[in-house]
């Protein structure tokens, strides 16, 4: 099941420090729920884990993360995803496109277009879930690479807790009846 | 005519409340979930996630350490026996458990045994299988590019086409449509659906190691064509076969094919030397057992400016999904397929049919139909709605004008069919006068005036049900006769056994009253039996409404057997010849003197205590019945649908359903029948869809996705009937089970179509949920 999700969200921290974070898989990986980067294979691979559980489906997925493209002068990355469930429950891949704007009163505007492509039991839920889980996931991270801007560069990164399984399924279950976004 | 028993006899005609009933509204039924065995243990089945995937690893360590996991069998492990594959029933083969490569999304991996379901849930989750993904092909018209994926490497032929089928006259048919005056067409999927009945699919596999025998509880709707099966495949002796079909929770031809589950499960208890209980979930019925239908037609019509139907031309893309499973005659790949030139009077037809493989499930069962019958009744009946369009006639007087006349029958149809019998406008004219038709129209128009959306749909279809004959008819070489065996014991009583399988049908009803019919015993005085292999003479089992035209007559000629031994028995009490007796249901008495009688029940009694001289003791008889023809039920289906236009929401405010299957067992039982195939009709029509997405993905996979009608969504059904009896069956009777759902969908969608056709809608295809008609609605300037 392939799905395009755009959000865009604003900062108040200027461009080149919020442009610090989104460039290093390490830290983003730390905001993202449920996600670990395991090891870092070469300058642009690094290898990782995402655990996501829909009420009673817990799927995790075991993959690499590979950085497409980094461009510092226009403040663009793209990553590539893709992972396999370790229970063989299916796969996922990713392919997203980070990009910062500054803001006139200094802030900056994250954009963030993703396409992803579902395979397995998670798939099978349907859009309405699946679209629910990433608006879930996408407001904790959110609130996560807010705090982690907070951060200096080089403090412990502590690993995202993953969302519990039977909140995360209430509250696709809300937001599917309320259309929230 | 049918000579009408009274009611303390109960035969034929006779409303008698169904025997059957009594257990299972006192939820004491025997279904096979509700089978426990000492030292039963239970399987569970590890499926892929993948629709299409290199299987590289099966990893079953962690799994089997589980406390209380007693086996996991892989399909590496079956192909040490030789089992790893099966055959389907259509010249196919299917995975059992997968080796090299998955086909389909909830395919079968892998099948861990464990001393309770939980343990083995558990352990299923710790089954590590890597897979490869492959690329997917899931539209079947993309089948058979060069680029396409070929799904079935175990092929010889390297390709995802599985038959071509043909019949009918192609140059002829060709030559019609050159020169006709009016051409009407569509294309119409029928599209893939699921009987999903109230039980899912299970099984309880016992061997005995001491005596040998394998004992099989199964949820089978053909119970002895499945023993001979296993006895073929797994290489038993047939004799230390035994399959039980117990009370079974709806059937529509799931469970009609052979699953994985079940040979795993026999697997398991040979091994293990315990009894294993595979049952499967909702999810895993729905996922992975036959699906229906699954047809993506195209109909052509030519016709006269004046409106006679002159040919038709059909061509069939049918999707198989991952393994031909299609359960049906040997001889027929699309089934009876060809019985799509319907109700109408024409000479010349061709009709061809492509199967393909896709990464889907793997079926094409016949869904409360015999054989794509429904495919076909509704393909015909959407063609000639589309056709009056064409003519901007009335498809009610287009209909009319085209029905085989009574006085043709016996009727040769073009594709080669020999309908028995039929009067169409009868039925046409009891559902108009029934639905009130001309007012209805009427109100159309005004509605139409004010800006409302109202719709009348049309069906008169015709079914060919009752397989055999055995000449032409088998399933997997089993020639389709079946069989009835009745012994009257000395009280009078009597006990019947089946080779037909009943699922919710009221077969231990209505067989009793056929031999309450026949003999004049009460039917409350005849036990009906069917499902124990052990117990049952050979039959073919309950599916395309055959069990009436077949087995129902097997049991009219058993009794008449048993008939003709007791009137030796009377001559002999009431010391007379044969020659001078009369019959009436019940009893022999001499002519001219009906004080001088005996009873059946006089009889039976004699017959174990005081027979005639030379003659053998006992009341029983058994037949084997091979039909000489199929029958031809019909009917017209009419509907009204009221259209929301703010949310194209389509509410059925009427439904009458006509139907002619010959002379009537029981008219309450065929009623609730017809109630319950209007209602799956409805469902398939509106609400349902085993769709996928491009990776492969089942997106009507749960009851979440997969809705099923309630009473909130159901209309009330009026019924009607007429009655053109069957000349070739012992008693008349044609078949009815499948009539509704075979009939309906045509009606409901052309209610719909024909709700917006002064918009230019010619056809909408199924489900039609409220989202397609807001769509169209909105393109057609309808609404904002």
């Amino acid at each position: 099941m392939a799905m395009q999700i755009e959000k865009s969200f604003q900062v108040k921290e200027p461009i080149e420090q919020v442009w610090s974070l989104l460039s290093d898989p390490r830290r983003v990986a730390t905001c993202v729920p449920g996600a670990k980067i395991t090891e870092q294979v070469d300058e642009k691979t690094y290898k990782g884990t995402i655990s996501v559980k829909v009420g009673p489906s817990a799927t995790d997925y075991k993959g690499e993360l590979e950085i497409v493209r980094l461009d510092a002068e226009n403040h663009e990355i793209e990553i590539l995803g893709k992972g396999q469930d370790v229970r063989g429950r299916g796969s996922a891949s990713m392919k997203m496109t980070g990009k910062l704007r500054s803001l006139e009163d200094g802030g900056t505007e994250v954009t963030n277009v993703s396409e992803v492509n579902v395979v397995g039991i998670l798939a099978q839920m349907g859009s309405r879930v699946i679209s629910e889980v990433s608006n879930i996931m996408f407001r904790q991270f959110i609130k996560n690479f807010q705090a982690q801007l907070q951060q200096p560069a080089d403090a412990d990164a502590a690993e995202a807790k993953p969302i519990n399984a039977a909140s995360l399924a209430w509250a696709a279950a809300k937001g599917a009846f309320h259309h929230e976004s | 005519m049918i000579c009408r028993t009274s009611p303390e006899i109960g035969g034929m005609g006779h409303s008698i409340k169904r025997k059957e009933d009594l257990r299972f509204i006192q939820g004491k039924g025997n279904y096979v979930d509700d089978v426990q065995l000492p030292d039963m243990v239970y399987g569970h089945m590890v499926r892929s996630p993948y629709a299409h995937a290199r299987l590289k690893s099966v990893n079953t360590e962690k799994a089997r350490q589980l406390p209380g996991v007693l086996a996991v069998i892989t399909g590496e492990d079956l192909a040490k026996a030789n089992l790893a594959w099966m055959p389907t029933l259509f010249f196919d083969k299917q995975m059992v458990l997968a080796t090299g490569k998955v086909l389909f999304q909830s395919q079968e991996v892998a099948f861990v045994v464990a001393e309770d379901q939980y343990v083995a849930a558990d352990a299923a989750e710790l089954v590590e299988v890597e897979y490869e993904e492959l690329p997917v092909l899931v539209d079947p018209h993309k089948a058979l590019d060069a680029d396409a994926p070929i799904l079935r490497e175990d092929r010889e032929q390297k390709s995802n086409h599985i038959f071509h089928w043909e019949v009918g006259d192609r140059a002829a048919t060709d030559k019609v449509f050159e020169d006709a005056e009016v051409k009407a067409k569509v294309h119409a999927v029928f599209q893939r659906c699921h009987p999903a009945p109230l039980e899912t699919c299970g099984c309880v596999a016992d061997h005995n190691s001491a005596t040998g025998r394998l004992t099989i509880y199964l949820t089978s709707q053909a119970p002895h064509a499945h023993r001979t099966l296993f006895a073929i495949v797994g290489g038993i002796p047939e004799n230390n076969i035994r399959v039980i079909s117990p009370d079974i929770g709806g059937g529509f031809g799931n469970k009609v094919p052979i699953y994985p589950g079940y040979v795993c499960a026999v697997v398991a208890s040979l091994t293990l030397g315990r009894p294993v209980k595979w049952i499967e979930s909702r999810s895993e019925n729905l996922q992975s057992t036959g699906f229906a239908r699954d047809y993506h037609m195209t109909a052509e019509l030519a016709a006269t400016q004046d409106g006679k139907i002159q040919a038709m031309r059909v061509k069939t893309l049918a999707d198989h999904g991952a393994f031909n499973a299609a359960a049906q005659p040997t001889k027929f790949p699309a089934g009876l397929f060809s019985i799509c030139t319907g109700a109408y009077d024409y000479p010349t037809a061709f009709c061809e049919v492509d199967g393909v493989y896709t990464n889907k499930a793997p079926g094409g069962i016949a869904y409360r139909c015999s054989f794509r019958v429904t495919e076909a009744a509704y393909l015909i009946e959407r063609a000639v709605d589309v056709l009056a369009q064409e003519l901007k006639t009335d498809p009610v007087e287009l209909r009319r004008k085209n029905f085989i006349p009574p006085e043709k029958f016996p009727y040769k149809s073009p594709l080669g069919w020999s309908y028995d019998s039929g009067d169409y406008d009868a039925a046409m004219k009891v559902a108009l006068d029934t639905i009130g038709y001309d007012a209805l129209r009427k109100e159309q128009q005004e509605k139409r005036s004010r800006g409302e959306l109202m719709g009348i749909g049309i069906s008169s279809f015709v079914e060919v049900v009752g397989a055999g004959p055995a000449h032409t008819f088998d399933i997997a070489g089993i020639k389709m006769f079946d069989s009835c065996e009745i012994r009257v014991h000395p009280t009078g009583k009597a006990m019947c056994r089946m080779g037909t399988k009943s699922q919710g049908q009221g077969h231990e009803t209505t067989y009793a009253q056929i031999v309450a019919q026949e003999l004049g015993i009460p039917a409350a005085d005849v036990t009906v039996e069917e499902g124990d292999t052990d117990t049952a003479p050979y039959g073919l089992g309950t599916y395309a409404s055959r069990s009436t035209p077949v087995s129902g007559a097997a049991t009219a000629m058993a009794a008449r057997k048993i008939r003709e031994k007791a009137k030796k028995i009377a001559a002999h009490l009431l010391e007379c010849s044969e020659e001078d007796l009369d019959w009436e249901p019940g009893k022999f008495f001499v002519k001219g003197a009906p004080s001088k009688a005996k009873t059946i029940q006089d009889i039976a009694f004699a017959a174990y205590t005081n027979m005639p001289e030379g003659m053998e003791a006992g009341l029983e008889a058994v037949d084997y019945y091979d039909p000489p023809n199929l029958t031809f039920p019909f009917g017209t289906y009419i509907c009204v649908v009221d259209i929301d236009k703010g949310t194209g929401e389509i509410k059925v405010r009427r439904f009458v359903a006509v139907d002619d299957c010959g002379n009537i067992i029981n008219p309450m039982i065929v009623e609730g029948q017809i109630h319950g195939g209007l209602t799956e009709g409805l469902a398939i029509a509106f609400m349902q869809q085993i769709d996928y997405d491009e990776n492969g993905n089942v997106q009507g996979g749960s009851f979440m996705d997969y809705l099923l009608p309630t009473a909130v969504e159901t209309p009330h059904w009026e019924t009607g009937k007429t009655c053109t009896p069957s000349p070739h069956h012992p008693f008349g009777a044609k078949g009815v089970g499948e009539s509704p759902n075979v009939g309906s969908p045509a009606a409901f969608v052309n209610a719909v179509v024909d709700a917006l056709s002064h918009l230019g809608v010619k056809h909408i295809d199924m489900p039609i949920a409220p989202w397609k008609v807001w769509n169209i609605l909105k393109e057609k300037g309808m609404v904002a």
